[in-house]
């Protein structure tokens, strides 16, 4: 390669803070990751063109000062564009969002942590980067990112999905040993409760108004063939499958958890964990990376399995799913685009400083991910394995099995989900009351959005 | 009880479970900010205690790896910039509604009031597009712009009640002598207004310190940000909260607020009594 | 003539950030505008009619009315009490009124993160006191929670009642201090001509209150309830730091109602219509008070 302003050993040095805390010990991928094919060409500060995004704080502190001390610069450098990036607290997307469109000015790209159908109208049509990167990487995205970003009705991407997290559970090897059981389904999981909650270890699994509890009881409903609407988007949540994983819910509580999981807050799975409380819990893989950072005692028996099995299947939901949007008052949409697509081709360096967090919508994107995950050192060695699984295989999208939409999108918003399965599970309303409740709530909203034209 | 036990406790027996009650989260904050985080999350430790040291990292990190002192700064010169254009603009206007004969005044004394019934998280959308029309986006500036606008309305009501209470005849006394209205104001009224003027200082400072719903959404760059909306997006990462460094960055503006309203107290006083109700 | 320019600039403050906004959130009320877009179609009161339907709405504002009468009158109770025991000088007076003054310092957004943490469902301190001062079967018998006991203490967020008080009483702290020292200013303001004449006329102690000190200080009291029922009315930032309105959407009020359904879900002209709300209610309640304290002045 030609002379860089870079060079090749400060790249490397700089990537190496990324690699060092993934536990790799070497930088050979990273380097590789952005090196944008062809010379750093601007080497003065007056760059032409500038290029704004928001996105959330990541939980990895570190990918946050890769992205920011790192990618972008190369990435602006290759490009003659100053990136900025603005980090807000993932509470604060909905506001700002909505800001920006009131404002119609903002930021040329914008990350939301789960799709948002109905912000179709404001945004552009992402399709071109869809086509980009396909050609780019000769494949396709999988089909979650394809069913959170697109819309059948009108044909069009309202987002594009650079990454998601996969959401597998998070438990004590220790503790489970000790009663002799696995969380291999959830059967497994109703046996074992009890034991566990006798031994002052109940099951963590939450039913409160926030991200966490929705994520898991949506996908404790689709183990059980249970869903919010059906591929033909109908509301179908009242079902004998509903009534049943209620029912499931309900003695799972009762036997096997206490009632602090009504008043989470998205952290709390987590403290519950780190207490040495908690012996299960559904979460992205922040639940055993705190851990290794802090150095918890029990860190090393931290086991990451994909969820339970259900009566009818074993499939989970997306722990986030980053969707970036262009504003249709973007000033700069083709950089942005250029942004995103490269974003999606050099994905390696997102995954690897990321810690596995982030995983990629076109798996060809990072091809060996099975090779990283194998890599990292933390006890017991091989733990990260999996998830490449979980990702591929047992990962759906909300709304599964039909596409993301503005009604599901509502749906989850309000915590409409985890309130049904805490009304059960209090006693305030038999599991048939609240399937048929529900399926009133959600027929209003689907009518709703239909309306609105927007599905 | 002897006479003098029942002096001794008396308004104490009575303040100091208030006190108590009031003040116990904080003691709670100052053992939680310099704990180390492993000690908060084991159950078995004392919350109201140290049991495994005392440390400083959080808040090592809190003034290194986030632009803390920036924040203090940006809310310190919002603060100070809006209290001023509360004065300039709430001093004449309720100067002029106490004076304001008939029904008027306290009609529009009422109506001022009335602004307080919106609430802000109605009222963000609109303004956001006001922000960026003016070019404000991101910038101390839309604070600055639209924090008044909260201020001034109960600036104004209470200033009006407070100079019902100022006898005519002293700026009369002032007119006869040959000042302006203008001149009597400034020379005469103000002076003697002190306690009101502070009372809207305190007032609208600590509105403005409160504020985070137009700060988190007109402003995105976290060095631009103030207290309240820079605290929860940095250390706050996702589902990981910095506990340790989010009580050490209530405390440390809290505490010299505090002792800042209570010595003002007596002033402050003064204000209110020849303020709102006259 | 001088008058209206000095009234001028605060007029044109409020209604130009003020007013106009609100004009076009009422419009926004009537429109079918979806995810901060700031147009839609006319829906007249489909909005309205929606919502008022709505089992969530409904308890929000069933819980914005309760919420807001209960905390205020334990602060309106618990501000006089303090303000008449602060008036007397002792010694310590000074570093008690400092402790009492700051939930009032303390940013609330802030403040209301660390009330997460002391009213958390496992690491709760005040659960950690009843547990190992054991005293938390006495607290359970006393106060009837159900479910109850040492190895299961109250869940001061995740129970709908016990939510309920939670979020009252964090509104309750956080206005006392002001409310306090409104009272206070109450208090000092009465001449000292009136204790003199009450002292010749031979009131003293509880009838001197009942029937000098009360009265006097009622213009005060109510405004400090007023206030404290517009900023605690208003207020989103409790009851959405503490419980986001749950449990099963249990604890909302309509001001985080109105935010969950109009910028989290999008449905943004509902959520004007519900934030549109308060504004009638409170509207009367203000105007009342105001006219009810001007007439309890004495002249």
């Amino acid at each position: 390669m030609a002379e860089r302003k870079l060079t090749r050993k400060e790249l490397v040095k700089r990537a190496g803070v990324g690699a060092a805390a993934v536990g790799l010990g070497g930088t050979a991928g990273l380097e590789k990751a952005f090196a944008f094919a062809g010379p750093h060409r601007y080497t003065h500060n007056d760059l032409k063109y500038s290029l704004s995004i928001l996105q959330w704080v990541h939980f990895v502190p570190a990918y946050d000062k890769w992205l920011d001390g790192t990618y972008i610069k190369a990435w602006g450098q290759k490009n003659d564009c100053d990136v900025t990036i603005d980090h807000i607290n993932l509470t604060e997307l909905p506001a700002r969002a909505a800001a920006e469109v009131a404002a119609q000015s903002g930021h040329d790209l914008f990350m939301l942590l789960n799709p948002r159908a109905d912000l179709e109208d404001q945004v552009i049509d992402h399709a071109p980067i869809v086509q980009e990167v396909n050609n780019r990487l000769k494949s396709k995205m999988n089909d979650l990112a394809l069913k959170s970003t697109y819309n059948p009705k009108t044909k069009r991407f309202f987002g594009f999905s650079d990454g998601y997290v996969p959401d597998p559970v998070v438990w004590r090897h220790d503790l489970w040993n000790d009663v002799g059981e696995s969380p291999a389904t959830w059967d497994h999981v109703l046996k074992a409760a009890p034991k566990l909650k006798a031994n002052g270890h109940p099951i963590g699994i939450g039913m409160s108004n926030e991200l966490d509890s929705n994520m898991a009881n949506i996908a404790l409903m689709q183990c059980f063939g249970s869903y919010i609407q059906n591929a033909k988007h109908q509301p179908v949540i009242n079902s004998k499958n509903t009534v049943n994983v209620l029912k499931y819910m309900k003695n799972l509580y009762e036997s096997g958890m206490t009632n602090e999981i009504f008043g989470w807050q998205p952290a709390s799975n987590n403290t519950y964990l780190y207490s040495g409380k908690g012996s299960l819990i559904l979460n992205a893989i922040s639940a055993t990376r705190t851990p290794e950072q802090l150095g918890l005692p029990f860190s090393d028996n931290l086991w990451i399995w994909p969820i339970p099995a259900g009566p009818v299947q074993r499939l989970g939901l997306e722990h986030v799913m980053g969707v970036y949007v262009i504003w249709k008052f973007a000033k700069q949409k083709k950089l942005a685009m250029q942004y995103l697509a490269d974003l999606e081709v050099f994905y390696k360096g997102h995954f690897l400083n990321s810690q596995f967090y982030n995983f990629p919508s076109w798996p060809k994107a990072v091809p060996n991910v099975g090779k990283y995950l194998a890599k990292d050192t933390h006890k017991p060695v091989g733990k990260y394995t999996i998830l490449g699984r979980i990702a591929q295989r047992y990962t759906a999208n909300l709304g599964y099995p039909g596409y993301s939409n503005a009604a599901v999108s509502e749906i989850f918003n309000t915590s409409l989900i985890p309130s049904m399965f805490a009304s059960v599970a209090q006693g305030k309303s038999t599991p048939e009351d609240a399937a048929r409740t529900a399926q009133a709530q959600f027929a209003g909203i689907f009518k709703k959005w239909r309306d609105a034209g927007k599905m | 009880m002897s006479h003098a036990l029942r002096r001794f406790l008396g308004p104490r027996a009575v303040v100091l479970p208030f006190a108590i009650v009031l003040a116990f989260p904080f003691y709670w904050m100052v053992i939680t900010a310099f704990k180390k985080t492993t000690e908060l999350y084991d159950l078995s430790s004392v919350p109201f205690w140290w049991h495994d040291g005392v440390t400083f990292s959080n808040i090592r990190d809190l003034f290194q790896n986030t632009p803390y002192v920036t924040w203090l700064e940006n809310t310190a010169l919002v603060g100070v910039i809006v209290v001023a254009i509360t004065l300039v603009v709430a001093l004449p206007a309720g100067y002029a509604l106490a004076r304001l004969s008939g029904g008027w005044g306290q009609t529009m004394g009422v109506g001022i009031f009335l602004t307080y019934l919106v609430p802000p998280t109605l009222l963000f959308l609109p303004l956001s597009r006001v922000i960026s029309d003016l070019h404000l986006s991101n910038s101390l500036g839309s604070l600055i712009l639209v924090y008044p606008s909260f201020t001034i309305p109960f600036s104004t009501w209470l200033l009006m009640g407070f100079f019902k209470t100022i006898p005519p005849e002293l700026e009369d006394a002032a007119l006869i002598d040959g000042c302006s209205r203008i001149q009597a104001l400034i020379r005469i009224v103000f002076p003697i207004s002190l306690p009101g003027i502070l009372t809207v200082v305190i007032f609208s400072f600590s509105l403005v310190v409160n504020e985070f719903i137009y700060a988190i959404t007109f402003i995105s760059s976290s060095h631009n940000r103030t207290l309240s909306a820079g605290v929860p997006t940095d250390l706050i990462r996702g589902d990981l909260v910095l506990w340790g460094g989010v009580m050490a960055a209530t405390l440390i503006p809290s505490i010299p607020l505090a002792l800042l309203y209570n010595a003002f107290l007596n002033r402050f006083i003064a204000g209110f009594t020849g303020g709102a109700f006259r | 003539m001088l008058a209206p320019v000095l009234i001028a600039p605060a007029v044109i403050f409020i209604l130009a950030l003020v007013g106009l906004p609100l004009l076009l959130a009422i419009y926004l009320a009537f429109s079918s505008a979806t995810s901060g877009s700031l147009s839609g179609h006319w829906v007249g009161l489909a909005n309205f009619r929606h919502e008022w339907g709505n089992a969530i709405f409904q308890r929000a504002l069933w819980n914005t009315f309760w919420f807001t009468v209960i905390s205020q009158v334990i602060v309106v109770l618990g501000a006089g009490i303090l303000a008449h025991a602060l008036m007397h000088p002792f010694r310590g007076r000074w570093f008690l009124r400092f402790l009492i003054l700051l939930p009032w310092a303390a940013p609330i957004a802030l403040g209301t993160i660390a009330f997460q943490w002391i009213l958390d469902p496992t690491f709760s301190i005040f659960n950690w006191i009843l547990v190992h001062t054991h005293t938390i079967g006495a607290f359970c018998s006393a106060t009837g929670i159900s479910n109850c006991s040492a190895t299961s203490p109250p869940n001061w967020v995740g129970d709908p009642t016990l939510a309920r008080i939670s979020i009252i009483l964090v509104h309750a702290w956080r206005i006392l201090p002001f409310a306090t020292v409104i009272f206070i200013a109450g208090i000092a303001s009465i001449p000292t001509e009136v204790h003199d004449a009450a002292a010749i006329d031979g009131a003293t102690g509880l009838k001197k209150f009942w029937y000098v000190s009360l009265p006097l200080q009622l213009p005060i009291a109510i405004i400090a309830l007023l206030f404290g029922i517009v900023f605690t009315a208003t207020d989103m930032t409790v009851a959405y730091v503490l419980t986001h309105g749950g449990p099963f959407n249990s604890t909302h009020m309509l001001t985080t109602w109105a935010f969950t359904t109009g910028i989290e879900s999008g449905s943004l002209g509902e959520g004007a219509a519900v934030s549109l709300f308060l504004l009638p209610v409170l509207a009367v309640v203000a105007i009342g008070m105001l006219i009810a304290a001007k007439r309890a002045e004495v002249a």
